[in-house]
């Protein structure tokens, strides 16, 4: 038998290995596409009104950097708190966890972060003062937004507001149970450490004209929002047990505990109605709500309908008020006409349509009419009104140079998340005009403010993302007040989370289209071509040595790694 | 602890006694239930191994080999198509030096698409560097497999322990299960020599020039060249502990035998109570079944069957154009025996695509050897053929 270790060949390895062959060779030189980290926009955020760094906030929640997230979300949007409770999160309607145990409660780690942030120490750092001025009229959510990120650019803010206090209809018209005040409270009190004045009692257009703004300030944002309760006119209408839903709801909120006959018709099928009914419940009135299309078409938040049904609130759809019948000088009905759906209007609902001989008496002792509301522009000359809103262009423009305008007045957009959105980005746009530079052809989007370079023409949806790695999580049981127990009280209806329970729902998050250091990429890399450097967030690809495979950017479950076509 | 286990069984309780710490494998019929049961060991605890799902045997087999290269006792095992698609890696193993045990439930290949045995799946492995072990019944299936971890992890090289399609893979035997102590004492933990090293990065299995490139094959040729000696010698190691000691090659009443048969694998057991009878009407018979068949056993087959009359080889294999397999292997041994002592070989193909082998088809095949009715270089056994009207006719229905 032959020794198995001749001389000759024990200088040679018992099979091929090569210690210093891996970076010689250039195998980077084969590709013709490669690897790159994009920072793609998450689903969520793509559909947020306000333009927060969702999924960012996320993963910092996730990693247990709580303070990071809440300062990353205060960046833009000085309303977190409020926001958390008041917004009907669009955002989870979108949520790509959807399919996997059910979106995450978005909006409960909002309220989280901005409860967890609610001092000065998490405000973003205000820029060097620019010496520039801007009047903003109205300080409800739009006006709030605009002034916060103008203040943060180093601009002198003043904020008018006809009522004695600032917050707008988050003040008069958000009832307690959904927002408590002392949170609006702190987070105007942040607002205002940025240097930015309320100036309240103040209505302009009557106490002080636009002109004298223009004179005294660089630029000017209207944000009057709408505050003028539309009539229903009907016959009866004048009758005093005939309220007004705006003027009730701002009344209940002062404190006030007005003795209405019971039971009260609330007609309307927005937010208004729906925040009138649940208060006249807490005081012990018995509301029903009378709207003429169906559930469907109803513009209130849908959460909101539903927890109103779920206190015992009833509802009459398809039903319009013609008559309200007053016998011996009191309210004994609500005479209505039951209606049908035509055709869909240009609001894209379906049309209601009287149904002949249907009129049928609902027997109340009083009406509420909620059946929207429209702004109070006499401040502004007929010029900037175009009907019911401000004539503002696509840059928040109004025809009166130096004037701009944005939430409800001139968008009508109906949400506080539009207007915060709609405040940060004419900021931007009034900024930019502060700067001495021409107006942008149109305002930038909400992602173009984020601080991180987003590609936000694809947002990241299921079908981008490697779901073999997620597994089903249920979303979590949020904590309500008993709906018996609601009938005597305003206090908040929904509990916040814990930090526990904050964290945990934030690990949830699938973090679509951006790198959470998840390490699959490099444990995929047969090329040994992708590094973690120490202190470095993210990883490297060495594109000397990545052959473009492709392998990383199929493995990456979330969809944060792209294919490009080299340059050659 | 005696067992009534079917060769698959066997197969799957040799890699739970051998302790593999991977096992990565892809079904295929008659392989199936090999995996099924070394899966349900896995999930029962009583095989401390990962057990790795693939999407097909190439992969099965990569995944044997980064984990080999990593240091761990890997297995797979497979049949038919499945081994071919693994053929790249099958050289890959071998190349690297990887002690990879593989089971491989011999299949005939498609097409005509096919789930019974015959040996042209193994055999169109025989040169890649593998070491291959043909097996005879699931106790020496169970022996063998615990041989192989143990010959492999010595010399370095991988082996493919072979059995046939349902005649053993299927087929329920008695068979005596050796105490895990057993085994433990004769088979220690692998330490590879070779193995990746974190603390020493390196690229394997990289470019490597001309000037290079036949050492590491020379080496491959030795460490086979050594291994016959191991086989020799773990055999008989088994035999100390067990009782059950085993041989290169297996012979059976080779006293005065003139007419040698040689075969492989399941038929042995059909040949031995043929070779009695004949003996007993006075045809002197004997028998060598081939087991370790890679390496090759030259000098054993030269020693065992030179100075006889006549030797025949069967083989449940062809390779076209040629002979059996075994046919030409050992014909080309004999050659180096002085031309005195070189028995005339005759081969006989047989049993293709799991085609019976009886006894009365091997009694007629001695026979024939005996009495020069068959004197042809290579006969296709009990093929459909013109000249016979019976089976012309058949054919013909």
């Amino acid at each position: 038998m032959v020794e198995l270790n001749p001389k000759y060949l024990e200088d040679v390895p018992l099979t091929s290995y090569s210690d210093n062959a891996i970076t010689a060779i250039k195998t980077g030189t084969w590709k013709y596409v490669q690897p790159v980290y994009e920072d793609k926009l998450p689903a969520c955020s793509h559909v947020c009104p306000a333009g927060n760094d969702i999924s960012k906030a996320m993963d910092l929640i996730a990693r247990g950097d709580v303070a990071a997230a809440a300062r990353l979300w205060r960046a833009g949007n000085p309303l977190a708190s409020t926001l958390g409770r008041v917004c009907p999160h669009p955002c989870e309607s979108e949520c790509n966890r959807r399919q996997f145990g059910g979106a995450i409660a978005i909006h409960m780690l909002e309220r989280f972060l901005g409860d967890s942030s609610l001092d000065e120490s998490f405000l973003p750092e205000k820029a060097r003062p620019t010496g520039k001025k801007v009047a903003v009229v109205g300080a409800g959510p739009a006006g709030i937004s605009a002034a916060y990120s103008l203040a943060l650019a180093g601009h002198e803010v003043e904020v008018f507001d006809d009522k004695a206090k600032p917050g707008g209809y988050l003040r008069t018209g958000i009832p307690d149970y959904r927002l408590p005040k002392e949170i609006l409270d702190r987070e105007l009190a942040l607002v205002g450490s940025l240097g930015v004045r309320f100036t309240c009692s103040t209505h302009v257009g009557k106490d002080i004209t636009l002109d004298d703004l223009k004179q005294r300030f660089d630029a000017v944002i209207v944000a009057v929002g709408f505050h003028r309760s539309r009539p229903l006119a009907v016959p009866g209408e004048d009758h005093p047990n005939v309220y007004n839903g705006v003027m009730l709801l701002e009344r209940i909120l002062a404190g006030e505990r007005p003795e209405l006959p019971s039971p009260v018709a609330v007609v309307g099928g927005g937010n208004t109605a729906i925040d009138v009914a649940r208060s006249l419940l807490r005081l012990g009135v018995e509301p029903i709500i009378v709207y003429r299309r169906s559930r469907l078409e109803m513009p209130a938040i849908p959460g909101e309908v539903d927890e109103a049904e779920k206190e015992g609130v009833p509802f009459h759809f398809l039903t319009a008020p013609s008559q309200v019948v007053v016998e011996d000088g009191r309210i004994t009905a609500l005479e209505c006409l039951k209606m049908r759906l035509g055709e869909p209007d240009e609001s894209g609902r379906r049309r209601p349509l009287p149904v002949e001989g249907s009129e049928f008496r609902l027997p109340v002792a009083g009406v509420v009419t909620a059946i929207g509301e429209s702004a109070d522009l006499e401040l502004l000359p007929e010029s900037a009104r175009d009907g019911w809103r401000v004539a503002a262009d696509e840059r928040f423009a109004t025809p009166v140079d130096g004037v701009f305008a944005a939430g409800d007045a001139a968008f009508g957009d109906g949400t506080v998340t539009a207007a915060v959105g709609g405040g940060r980005r004419v900021a931007a746009v009034v900024d930019r005009r502060l700067g001495g530079r021409e107006l942008p052809a149109a305002a930038p989007s909400l992602q173009k403010l984020w601080q991180r370079p987003v590609e936000a023409a694809h947002p990241v949806y299921v079908e981008q993302l490697n779901v073999a790695y997620f597994t089903e999580s249920p979303r979590p049981q949020i904590e309500e007040m008993d709906a018996q127990a609601r009938r005597s009280s305003f206090d908040e209806v929904v509990q916040g989370f814990t930090d526990e329970q904050a964290v945990h729902e934030a690990r949830r998050c699938l973090v679509c289209g951006t790198c959470n250091e998840c390490c699959n990429c490099l444990f995929f890399c047969p090329d040994v071509a992708i590094h973690k450097r120490n202190g470095v967030v993210g990883f490297e690809i060495d594109t000397e040595h990545c052959k473009g495979c492709g392998i990383c950017v199929e493995e990456c479950p979330r969809s944060a790694l792209t294919l490009v076509e080299v340059e050659s | 602890m005696r067992m009534v286990v079917k060769g698959n069984g066997a197969v799957a309780h040799a890699v739970r006694l051998s302790r593999a710490q991977v096992v990565s494998a892809y079904p295929i019929t008659p392989q199936t239930s090999i995996i099924e049961e070394i899966a349900t060991m896995v999930a029962k605890g009583q095989l401390d191994a990962r057990f790795i799902k693939v999407e097909s045997e190439h992969s099965a087999l990569a995944g044997c080999i980064s984990a080999s290269s990593a240091g761990a006792r890997a297995f797979t095992a497979t049949s038919a198509q499945g081994l071919a698609l693994m053929h790249e890696l099958i050289h890959w193993a071998a190349g690297a030096r990887l002690p990879i045990v593989l089971a491989n439930v011999n299949r005939a290949m498609a097409p005509g698409w096919s789930i019974w045995t015959d040996q042209n799946d193994s055999l169109s492995q025989r040169d890649t560097g593998w070491m291959q072990i043909y097996c005879e019944s699931s106790q020496e299936v169970v022996d063998s497999v615990i041989q192989a971890f143990k010959v492999s992890e010595r010399v370095l090289l991988p082996t493919m322990v072979v059995l046939d399609a349902f005649f053993l893979s299927h087929t329920f035997e008695d068979v005596e299960m050796p105490e895990q102590e057993v085994v433990d004492s004769f088979l220690p933990p692998l330490e590879l020599p070779h193995k990746m090293d974190l603390a020493h990065p390196a690229a394997l299995g990289n470019l490597v020039f001309p000037d290079r490139y036949m050492e590491f094959r020379r080496k491959m040729d030795l460490a086979h060249d050594l291994a016959l000696g191991v086989w020799d010698e773990v055999g008989r190691e088994w035999g100390q502990l067990t009782g059950r000691t085993y041989r290169i090659v297996e012979e059976y009443r080779m006293d005065g035998a003139e007419l040698v048969l040689v075969t492989a694998a399941t038929a042995g057991s059909t040949a031995r109570p043929v070779v009695d009878q004949l003996r007993e009407a006075g045809v002197p018979v004997g028998l060598v079944r081939l087991r370790v068949f890679r390496p090759f056993p030259a000098s054993i087959l030269r020693s065992l069957l030179g100075g006889r009359a006549k030797v025949l080889v069967l083989d449940r294999n062809c390779s076209f154009g040629h002979h059996g397999i075994f046919h030409q292997e050992v014909k080309s041994a004999l050659y180096d025996l002085p031309q005195a002592e070189q028995p005339r070989v005759c081969g006989v193909i047989a049993g293709l695509g799991g085609r019976d082998i009886t006894p009365d088809d091997l009694e007629e095949m001695l026979t024939g050897v005996w009495k020069d009715r068959i004197t042809d270089p290579v006969t296709w056994w009990d093929v459909l053929s013109a000249q016979d009207p019976a089976k012309a006719a058949l054919a013909m229905s």
